[in-house]
């Protein structure tokens, strides 16, 4: 049944929250498990960090944190919420990771959970909804109008190759190394309503065409547009979705971090988004950071060239700096500084262990202690 | 009866090696190739058309074909045969015990305080229950009553991993069955090893039986255990991991300890369970913690339970007999329920039920401690131990059936989700 977008909801400039899809695993074999359900179901949680709750399949849970207005809050979310979850999960025989992708886990063997949105689900998209067994990190920033919010949806697509590579972190798919850095996106792209939010000047613009697609029969609700980035009214913000899920809570709230210093930054800026071209570019932009991660070439519409992703990085965090530092996120920008220099990715750790390992079930039980690992220095607010 | 077929057979052949001199003399006994082969596809059938038609555990099926071929029935499968039969058997059961030995996660016990209580009530409710009513309401001595709890309190590990497996199943509840299995069995087993002192010193004249025996028993399946682990460790480091070599060093040391055990007259499922444990303990590396039992196992698990029911002896069947097994087992039942439910704990009341109805199998380990206490003093221990037999008879076809219904019913096995009309 369709749906009305509603109102946007009005929340405070560059509030964040995040959302992490998280793996389930056998503590036997570190092969994906299933028991979100039961997990979820016995777990006595005041939800004081934020939620905890079930995602399409039974093999994955959803955490998401509570709107804060910094990062730090943001990491003190997540530590809380993967405290929880580390005894919860220990209690009940269940290892929990990060990543985007389980490295060789069959999806045949994933089960859909009950629910009518699931089974609904399931019933539309077939084998794709079992293969979405894919783990994301989705980004919301809080905005004060429905305008700034459909603006921001489409001068954040710009920077979607560079979320894409510093999130990178799902090498392998069913047991083999696909040579991209970020492989997830590929299953996310067999929707079809995944990909960029057309380029529309303003909410009115939006609710228009939105209408136009509820009208066809093609999208009911705002939770079917599978876009790279989307505007989410009833939360008032903007969702980056194209991230996969960071190995650790501390690279997770660095990526929120870059998200809430560019978002003050563009709408503080306005650059001139040129998105009628933009849009020519951005799927083989995105394939390329997926591809390749930090050794993307991003092409660029308006000055008809090609530019090394790791350069606009760098350029960018420097650009970022000030912003940052009055937004107090800038040690978590420092902490995606590392991306630069070598090949840091969470995607060349996994292929690193699984070099150590000769093997993949071993790099997902790194993995599982990755996540769980407490940082030694993590950064602190200013 | 076999005998009567075969006459006409043997007096041709016998006609014919006069003149043929190269004609072996008539065989006597079954090749035991042929008669794994035969064993084999008579259970596999039976089990398959169980499966298909019913929708019952195969298991039921291999006991099933067991039981009619064997000497309490039809008589197809001799005592000779059964014997003859035994080392693969052995070696199935042994294949089983390492496997549940480790998947037992000690740890999971730190993490998880409500676990250790549940296992804990398990194992003392279940024990004191039959004790009590193989002493007080059948009248068995101390020392037997003590040898009929400790072979019945546990689940049946095989049963259990085999039932697991077939219907794919995964979930907590999954994972909870083959921890109290894994844990209740190793309680059985010191029990086991306590009661055999207990009855030598009741049946023997010579006090060094009751003392030596279960030390026996007991240090030499934990020497068996350590030193093949380690052996199986040493050789697997070399190997890469989960290859084909390594699963041939897990499947060739689990043979080399079923064989020693055999050889020191040391129970094999002891030595085997204690094996699979050491294995995960000690095996910091993760050597070979992902390499898998090969698929033929299951070749080898049809042996053992068509084995197992041509072993049950429904000869010595009588109406009394079968009544005070049933009395058992209700009573068994009743005690693991009472224990999962007493419990508590995060986990719902109605999924720790189904729990106690996963772990109610009763089948190979039992009936061949069975047998083994009973192999001490014949001329007594076939009696006594009788009611565990029958008991273990009846779990034979009902135990794999309770094990899927609570695995299908807490929603955990693989086709469970088919009633959501699958892709549409």
């Amino acid at each position: 049944m369709s749906k009305s977008l509603g109102e946007f909801r009005h929340s405070e400039p560059l509030t964040l929250g995040v959302e992490l899809e998280l793996q389930l695993l056998s503590r036997h074999d570190f092969d994906l498990t299933r028991g979100a359900t039961d997990l979820l179901a016995s777990l006595d949680y005041d939800g004081r960090f934020g939620d905890i709750k079930l995602e399409i399949t039974e093999s994955m849970i959803e955490v998401s944190t509570l709107p804060r207005a910094s990062a730090g809050g943001i990491a003190a979310d997540l530590a809380g919420l993967r405290e929880i979850l580390r005894v919860h999960c220990a209690r009940n025989h269940i290892a929990v990771c990060g990543g985007g992708t389980h490295p060789f886990h069959r999806w045949p063997e994933r089960r859909i959970c009950s629910g009518e949105r699931f089974d609904a689900l399931y019933q539309r998209y077939g084998y794709l909804a079992k293969q979405f067994t894919v783990f994301g990190q989705h980004i919301h920033v809080g905005c004060t109008s429905a305008d700034d919010a459909i603006w921001l949806t489409q001068a954040l697509g710009v920077y979607v190759p560079i979320f894409v590579a510093l999130s990178a972190s799902s090498p392998f798919v069913d047991g083999v190394d696909t040579f991209f850095q970020s492989a997830r996106l590929n299953a996310v792209s067999a929707f079809p309503l995944s990909g960029q939010c057309p380029p529309l000047a303003n909410w009115e613009e939006f609710v228009r065409y939105f209408g136009m697609l509820q009208a066809c029969g093609i999208a009911a609700s705002i939770k079917d547009l599978y876009w790279d980035v989307r505007p989410k009214p009833e939360f008032g913000t903007v969702e980056i979705r194209v991230c996969d899920t960071p190995l650790s809570i501390e690279s997770a709230t660095a990526l929120a971090a870059l998200a809430q210093a560019l978002s003050r930054w563009l709408l503080r800026t306005r650059p001139d988004l040129q998105v009628a071209r933009q849009v020519h570019v951005a799927r083989y932009n995105k394939f390329q950071a997926c591809r390749y991660g930090m050794a993307a070439m991003i092409s660029d519409p308006v000055a008809l060239g090609q530019r090394p992703l790791r350069e606009s990085l760098a350029e960018l965090l420097e650009l970022l700096a000030a912003d940052a530092h009055e937004l107090g996120c800038k040690p978590w920008l420092d902490h995606l500084q590392p991306l630069l220099a070598d090949d840091a990715s969470d995607a060349a750790w996994l292929r690193g262990m699984q070099r150590v390992h000769g093997n993949l079930n071993d790099v997902a039980r790194e993995a599982a202690e990755r996540l769980l690992a407490r940082a030694a220095h993590e950064p602190r607010e200013i | 009866m076999s005998d009567d077929l075969f006459a006409p057979l043997r007096r041709g052949w016998e006609t014919l090696l006069e003149r043929l001199f190269f004609l072996p003399p008539f065989p006597e006994n079954i090749d035991s190739l042929a008669l794994f082969s035969l064993l084999l596809v008579v259970g596999l059938l039976i089990g398959e058309w169980l499966h298909a038609r019913v929708g019952w555990p195969r298991v039921i099926g291999y006991v099933l074909a067991g039981t009619i071929f064997g000497p309490s029935l039809l008589g197809w499968i001799s005592i000779e045969a059964l014997a003859q039969a035994r080392p693969i058997a052995d070696a199935a059961l042994g294949l089983l015990m390492l496997e549940v030995g480790r998947r037992l996660d000690i740890g999971w016990l730190r993490h998880n305080p409500e676990l250790l209580r549940s296992t804990l009530m398990d194992i003392s409710l279940t024990f004191t229950l039959i004790f009590s009513f193989a002493l007080l309401l059948i009248g068995q001595s101390p020392a037997w009553a003590a040898a009929t709890a400790a072979v019945t309190m546990a689940s049946a590990p095989a049963v259990v991993l085999l039932t697991i497996e077939e219907s794919k199943a995964q979930g907590v509840v999954t994972e909870r069955i083959v921890l109290h299995t894994a844990i209740a069995s190793a309680a059985s087993f010191v029990v086991f090893t306590l009661v055999l002192g207990v009855i030598h010193a009741e049946q023997s004249e010579d006090w060094l039986n009751a003392l030596v025996h279960p030390l026996w028993v007991a240090v030499g399946a934990l020497l068996i255990a350590w030193a093949v682990a380690r052996l199986a460790l040493l050789i697997a480091r070399l190997l890469p991991k989960r290859s084909l070599a390594q699963v041939f060093i897990l499947v060739a040391s689990a043979l080399l300890a079923v064989g020693l055990a055999r050889m020191l007259a040391v129970p094999v499922f002891l030595t085997l369970f204690l094996m699979g444990v050491l294995l995960a303990q000690i095996d910091e590396r993760q050597t070979l913690r992902y390499t898998a039992l090969p698929e033929g196992h299951w070749l080898l698990a049809i042996i053992l339970f068509v084995i197992v029911g041509a072993s049950l002896p429904w000869q010595e069947f009588t109406w009394l007999t079968g009544l005070q097994a049933i009395g058992l087992l209700l009573v068994r039942a009743a005690a693991k329920a009472a224990a999962l439910a007493a419990a508590g704990g995060s986990l719902p009341l109605s999924k720790r039920l189904l729990v106690a109805t996963g772990i109610q199998p009763l089948s190979a380990t039992a009936v061949f401690m069975a047998y083994e206490i009973a192999g001490l003093y014949p001329e007594v221990g076939r009696s006594a131990l009788a009611l565990s037999l029958f008991a273990a008879a009846l779990m034979e076809l009902a135990g794999p059936a309770l094990c899927r219904i609570a695995l299908r019913k807490s929603g955990e096995t693989a086709g469970s989700e088919t009633g959501k009309g699958g892709i549409g």
